[in-house]
C-alpha cells in the first residue's frame, strides 16, 4: 500500500524547469568494461544510464546503491524503459576485467562495470568531481575507500541529466528517471 | 555493518516535496539539524524522532563515514540534501560533515530544487550550536549496535 502510494506520488511529478546545479557535471571518458571491451560515456545499446562511482567490494554506501540500481532498472523495464546501470570503479587494483562480472551480475544482469588505468579513470573522476582516498582498513574486507555517493542519470550519449540521491526509494528514483527519459525520448 | 543490517529491511519512506519551478538557486538561511539521511528516510533504524539527535549520533557518524550524504532537517520540517559544506567539497564523510553530525546549525547558502528534492550548498555555517537534541535520554543509543561491543 505504502509503496503503491509513493509510486503514484512519484509518477505525478510533472515535467518542469529545474534549478540548474551550481557546478558542471559530466564529460567524456574511455574505460574498459568487465568483458574487456572499450566503453565510453555513450551507451552502446542506446539506453539512458544510471552512473555510480564506487567499488565492487564496498560494504558501505555501495551495498545500498547496487541493489537499489537493480530495482530501479527492473521497475523501469516493467514500464518499457530500458536503462543501463553503470559502475565506474574507484578501486582499480581489485576491480578488474577478471573480477567485476560476477558480483555485479548479482545485482542486475545488465550491470556494466568499468575500470581502467589510473589516468583514464581520473578523466572520469574529474568529469564528476569524484575524490577518492583510503579512509581505513577493514580486517575482513580490506581497504575502505571514500568516493562520491550520488547516482548520476545520463542520456544514451552520456550527457548528464540529473542527480539521484542514494537514499531515495527505488520507486522514487525510477520516477525521477522516467520524467527525464520521457522528456528526452 | 550497519548498512548490511539495514539493506534487507529498506522500504520506501520518502515522499516528494511540492515541486518548485525556480530558474536558479535561491539564497537561504536555514536553521536545523545535520542528519543521517539514510536512517531518517529508510525507517529501518527507528521512527524519525529516534534517528536524530544524540540518540543517533554514533550511527550518523558511521553512515556519513560510509558515504551517506548528510541532510539538514530544517525547522520547517523539510530535509535539505547537503551537496557541500563550506570548503568541504563532498556530501558525506568529510571532516566538516563528521564534525557537524547531529549538530544544530544555522546554515547560509544556496538552495536548488530539482525533481521535487531540496539540494543545499552551505557556503557558511553561521552558527554551530552543537548537539541540542538530547533525545538519548528518551531513546538510548539508536540503534544499540551502533556502538560496537568489544566483548563480543
Amino acid at each position: 500500500m505504502i509503496r503503491s502510494l509513493l509510486l503514484t506520488c512519484a509518477m505525478a511529478v510533472p515535467a518542469m524547469a529545474e534549478t540548474p546545479l551550481p557546478f558542471k557535471l559530466g564529460g567524456a571518458f574511455e574505460l574498459t568494461n568487465q568483458f574487456g571491451e572499450t566503453r565510453t560515456e555513450a551507451d552502446p545499446d542506446g539506453n539512458p544510464q544510471l552512473l555510480f562511482f564506487g567499488y565492487v567490494n564496498c560494504q558501505e554506501i555501495c551495498s545500498a546503491v547496487f541493489p537499489m540500481l537493480g530495482q530501479v532498472v527492473d521497475t523501469l523495464e516493467e514500464k518499457g524503459i530500458d536503462v543501463t546501470p553503470v559502475l565506474i570503479t574507484v578501486d582499480p587494483k581489485r576491480d578488474t576485467v577478471d573480477t567485476m562480472e560476477e558480483p555485479l551480475a548479482v545485482h542486475h544482469p545488465d550491470f556494466v562495470g568499468l575500470t581502467g588505468s589510473a589516468e583514464a579513470l581520473q578523466v572520469a573522476y574529474d568529469a564528476y568531481s569524484i575524490e577518492t582516498e583510503e579512509v581505513f582498513y577493514d580486517p575482513e574486507f580490506g581497504p575502505v575507500l571514500a568516493h562520491g555517493s550520488f547516482v548520476y542519470l545520463l542520456d544514451a550519449e552520456g550527457k548528464f541529466l540529473t542527480l539521484v540521491p542514494p537514499i531515495v526509494s527505488p520507486e522514487q528514483a525510477a520516477g525521477i528517471v522516467e520524467k527525464y527519459v520521457g522528456e528526452t525520448s | 555493518m550497519i548498512f548490511r543490517s539495514a539493506l534487507a529491511a529498506w522500504v520506501a519512506a520518502i515522499g516528494f516535496a511540492a515541486p518548485a519551478q525556480a530558474a536558479e538557486g535561491e539564497r537561504v538561511q536555514i536553521t536545523g539539524e545535520i542528519i543521517d539521511t539514510w536512517c531518517y528516510f529508510s525507517g529501518v533504524m527507528g521512527f524519525t524522532d529516534s534517528v536524530t539527535g544524540s540518540a543517533h549520533h554514533t550511527c550518523a557518524l558511521w553512515c556519513s563515514a560510509g558515504g551517506i550524504p548528510v541532510g539538514l532537517l530544517g525547522e520547517d520540517g523539510e530535509v535539505y540534501m547537503v551537496l557541500k559544506i563550506e570548503g568541504d567539497d563532498q556530501s558525506a564523510s568529510g571532516d566538516t560533515q563528521l564534525k557537524l553530525a547531529s549538530h544544530e546549525i544555522v546554515a547560509d547558502g544556496m538552495l536548488y530544487k530539482r525533481d521535487g528534492l531540496n539540494y543545499l550548498v552551505v557556503e557558511a555555517v553561521v552558527e554551530d550550536r552543537g548537539i541540542t537534541n538530547l533525545n538519548h535520554e528518551d531513546f538510548g543509543v539508536v540503534p544499540p549496535f551502533a556502538i560496537p561491543n568489544p566483548d563480543k
